[in-house]
């Protein structure tokens, strides 16, 4: 979870805030990988992010994966910052969503609120800590 | 069905709501129209025959999925006498199929024009219910025998694609068929109308994703209900508009289920038709509750869907926050672009402890640890939210005020009109407003909580923590809510910690909570069985004598059969069994006029002035709730309790009813039969009807049976 890259995007951020958490309650009964596909005109970035039952690992690159979220690179930073809400962006189609709805639920549990503050983690519930 | 008024056939939240000859001719504001994942489709669909539209002469909803329609040419006169018949048969899939068949009776040929007029405004159903303008553009394309109608608003695109089997005359404002029948001869064509979604696939290309054609197809969705009923348990009773009523809930609550796209084929209740076909938390958690001895399946569903969808942050416009059970998820134009907070929205209180509470109660019938096991995460965050998030004046009671004040709901309680919660001399509390039943729903959340603690979770601990809250609570809640010149519970503390006066059918919901003190309980049972909330159907919102009373008020006086249903399952709670045998058969007798299916609510009129139950005038029917009270009241009036791996029969049967039989009921003890017969003879009396609970019956006592 140490940044090394110079990037400070909220997009990389949010990835890098995934990697290498362990028992994330809100992924506890997921298992899979959800490929994120940002665009940015003819350029395409993936991230691969495997779930095993709450830990997460993050890859760069495209691999097969059970679904596929994809939108402009310029959304996604917007809804890892916490301005966008993805389930209302999915509503209207601006962000496309493949395969498997059920882990996407789970997965879009992690987006921040619009305060800004992250999805709430932590061994003890919901709400127990803030990122 | 009647010829007259609207026919409505569904299938999920797909649905198509007409006029009696099959005709949609909506304006913005007319609940007409085909609609599906919240957007209307079609708003015109219109037969015409040489220009003339058609006189239905009878209607049949065959199956909640499919209508027939009889019509003949000519309008407007007593006398028909068509030498040409005309049926439409139509069933709804992913859009709707229509089967359009001409009969010439004539001994001649007949030749003639046969027209669909054919559009959409593609309205969210929140733009039909408060009348607001369009914001994306329009377009029509008529191309090789098929008429695409869409709708564009940026990357918000929906269209509907409406072919037939008979090569048509296709142009932008339907289809026409030339048609030439022979003597004595038919003539048909098959209309297919599908919806479609417009998906993003990259950041510059799109596709449009036709729902499957025909939908699950008319025999998979018989075959479906058949097995739907079958697997039921059965009733037989020697009343016979029980039966009835039974067999009406069964098929109501079949046409109510709602399988959202994460739940993986499986299905829950969804609140109503047609305004409410979605997942509400407090009405899909109700109906599972009342539904849990019949069809448990559902309350499987709702646990993991409601669970799935849980709140993670803080969120103002949704009112969201960590742990916090939704209210409403809608799949249309307006939550889509966020000007209105379904996607989805959370602002409700009482279905965060109601989740816990179904969680346990589907354990106690199930056996299901391991559901338990799974929503773990869940449950604890739900009772965390009580108490981290949802004591909002730190008094240690639950309260609620919306943090989204342009289209937040204000009343976060069941009772969520806005006049609903008042003193009683009319006036109403500011926010936050810690409404009764609240308390007692988060009583007996944080003791199933405990329960589940020890029993599935390992962690006695909490268990202990919980259980030392809950009884805190009882304490507290019985000094700080009694109105003790009346013996009950006010409706509702407000900020200054002052009590909200009024008697209401609240009340029930304590004793159904377990939160009231044994020695304040016969009081309760004494005023809901009394005359100012007792109206001989059932029990009134708001007792009459209150200044906001009124018997037609939405929850101001109005009888709500699922709020029935959970005050003779408090009172059963209680020991007050005859009493909860009375309510049951006033709502029975009530569902019997309304042909088995019980409205959301009809008038507080004291039944010897009506004689009959006034319904309340209402958009939705069948209501979710209302369709799991019969349910419910069965369960009640048998007494079924599980009891570790049994279950105990207690039954205290209305008078009138005579003999009762559930067989095979569903649950951890595989499946089991329960008896009840009424201790004495029934006496036939000469009446307009047969009738359960008229006039208002002495409670009579009733034999204890073993399953």
């Amino acid at each position: 979870m140490t940044d090394t890259r110079a990037t400070s995007d909220a997009a990389t951020m949010f990835f890098e805030g995934l990697a290498g958490r362990e028992r994330e309650h809100l992924l506890a009964k997921a298992r899979g990988t959800v490929r994120v596909e940002l665009t940015n005109g003819a350029q395409s970035e993936p991230w691969l992010v495997t779930i095993d039952r709450g830990d997460v690992t993050v890859s760069r690159g495209s691999a097969e994966a059970d679904c596929t979220l994809r939108t402009s690179r310029e959304l996604f930073e917007q809804i890892a910052a916490g301005k966008v809400n993805a389930v209302a962006a999915v509503l209207r189609g601006a962000v496309a969503i493949e395969g498997n709805w059920h882990l996407l639920v789970l997965f879009q549990r992690l987006f921040p609120g619009p305060s800004g503050a992250a999805a709430a983690t932590g061994e003890t519930g919901v709400g127990e800590s803030s990122r | 069905m009647t010829t007259t008024g609207v026919v409505k056939i569904l299938d999920g939240n797909t649905f198509v709501v007409s006029d009696a000859s099959g005709d949609i001719d909506a304006s913005l504001t007319d609940p007409t129209g085909l609609f599906s994942f919240d957007t209307r489709y079609l708003s015109k669909w219109v037969l015409t025959i040489d220009g003339q539209r058609l006189n239905a002469l009878s209607t049949d909803d065959l199956n909640y999925f499919e209508a027939r329609f009889f019509l003949v040419p000519g309008t407007g006169t007593v006398y028909v006498d068509s030498k040409l018949s005309v049926i439409r048969q139509r069933a709804v899939g992913d859009g709707f199929h229509e089967e359009l068949t001409l009969l010439n009776h004539a001994g001649e040929p007949v030749e003639l024009t046969v027209r669909f007029d054919a559009a959409s405004d593609f309205a969210d159903l929140f733009e039909v219910k408060d009348a607001l303008a369009k914001k994306g553009t329009y377009s029509t394309v008529a191309e090789q025998g098929e008429l695409v109608l869409r709708y564009e608003r940026e990357t918000f695109q929906r269209a509907t694609r409406i072919s037939s089997s008979v090569a048509a005359h296709v142009d932008e404002h339907g289809l026409t068929f030339t048609v030439r029948i022979e003597p004595h001869g038919e003539w048909q064509t098959n209309l297919d109308v599908v919806t479609a979604v417009k998906v993003a696939t990259g950041a510059t290309q799109s596709r449009t994703r036709y729902a499957r054609n025909g939908g699950r197809g008319r025999s998979k969705m018989e075959a479906d209900l058949e097995r739907w009923l079958g697997t039921a348990p059965r009733v037989e009773c020697s009343w016979e508009p029980l039966r009835t009523t039974y067999r009406r809930s069964l098929v109501d609550l079949a046409a109510l289920r709602f399988s959202p796209p994460i739940a993986g084929g499986k299905s829950l209740p969804a609140a109503g038709l047609p305004w409410f076909m979605t997942m509400f938390g407090r009405d899909s958690i109700f109906t599972s509750l009342q539904a849990l001895p019949f069809k448990p399946e559902l309350a499987a569903t709702t646990i993991h869907t409601l669970g799935s969808w849980q709140g993670t942050r803080v969120d103002d416009f949704r009112d969201e926050d960590p742990g916090r059970i939704l209210h409403e998820l809608r799949y249309g134009e307006l939550p889509a672009f966020e000007e209105r907070p379904h996607s989805p929205y959370f602002g409700s209180v009482d279905a965060t402890p109601l989740y816990v509470v179904l969680l346990d109660e589907y354990e106690r019938w199930t056996g299901d640890t391991k559901l338990v096991r799974d929503f773990e995460h869940e449950a604890r965050a739900a009772l965390d939210w009580i108490d981290r998030y949802a004591d909002l004046m730190g008094n240690g009671y639950i309260s609620y005020k919306r943090r989204n004040e342009e289209s937040g709901l204000e009343n976060q309680c069941w009772k969520d009109s806005w006049d609903s919660i008042s003193y009683r001399d009319g006036r109403l509390p500011g926010f936050p407003r810690a409404t009764c039943e609240l308390q007692g729903y988060a009583y007996d959340a944080k003791v199933r909580g405990a329960r589940l603690a020890r029993l599935v979770w390992k962690d006695p601990a909490l268990a202990d923590r919980l259980e030392r809250e809950a009884a805190d609570l009882k304490r507290r809640f019985n000094r700080d809510f009694w109105v003790a010149d009346g013996e009950y519970f006010a409706l509702a503390l407000d900020t200054d910690g002052n009590k909200v006066d009024v008697l209401s059918s609240n009340i029930g919901h304590l004793l159904w909570s377990g939160i009231v003190d044994a020695s304040k309980a016969k009081a309760l049972a004494g005023h809901l069985m009394g005359r100012r909330l007792f109206s001989g159907w059932g029990v009134r919102t708001l007792a009459e004598g209150e200044a906001r009373y009124n018997p037609i008020g939405y929850h101001v006086g109005t009888v709500w059969p699922f709020d029935c249903s959970i005050i003779a399952w408090g009172l059963r709670r209680y020991g007050f069994k005859d009493e909860a045998a009375v309510i049951a058969a006033g709502i029975l007798d009530a569902a019997d006029f309304f042909d088995g299916r019980l409205p959301e609510a009809f008038g507080g009129y004291d039944r010897s002035v009506t004689r009959y139950p006034v319904e309340y005038p209402t958009a939705c029917s069948p209501q979710a709730w209302s369709t799991g009270t019969p349910l419910l009241l069965l369960r009640t009036m048998l007494g079924l309790e599980p009891m570790g791996d049994h279950l105990v029969v207690d039954p205290a049967l209305p008078r009138g009813i005579g003999h009762l039989e559930l067989l095979d009921i569903p649950g951890r003890w595989g499946r089991i039969d329960a008896f009840g017969r009424e201790r004495a003879e029934v006496e036939t009396r000469a009446a307009l009807r047969r009738q359960l609970g008229a006039p208002a019956p002495p409670p009579t006592r009733t034999t204890r049976q073993r399953a």
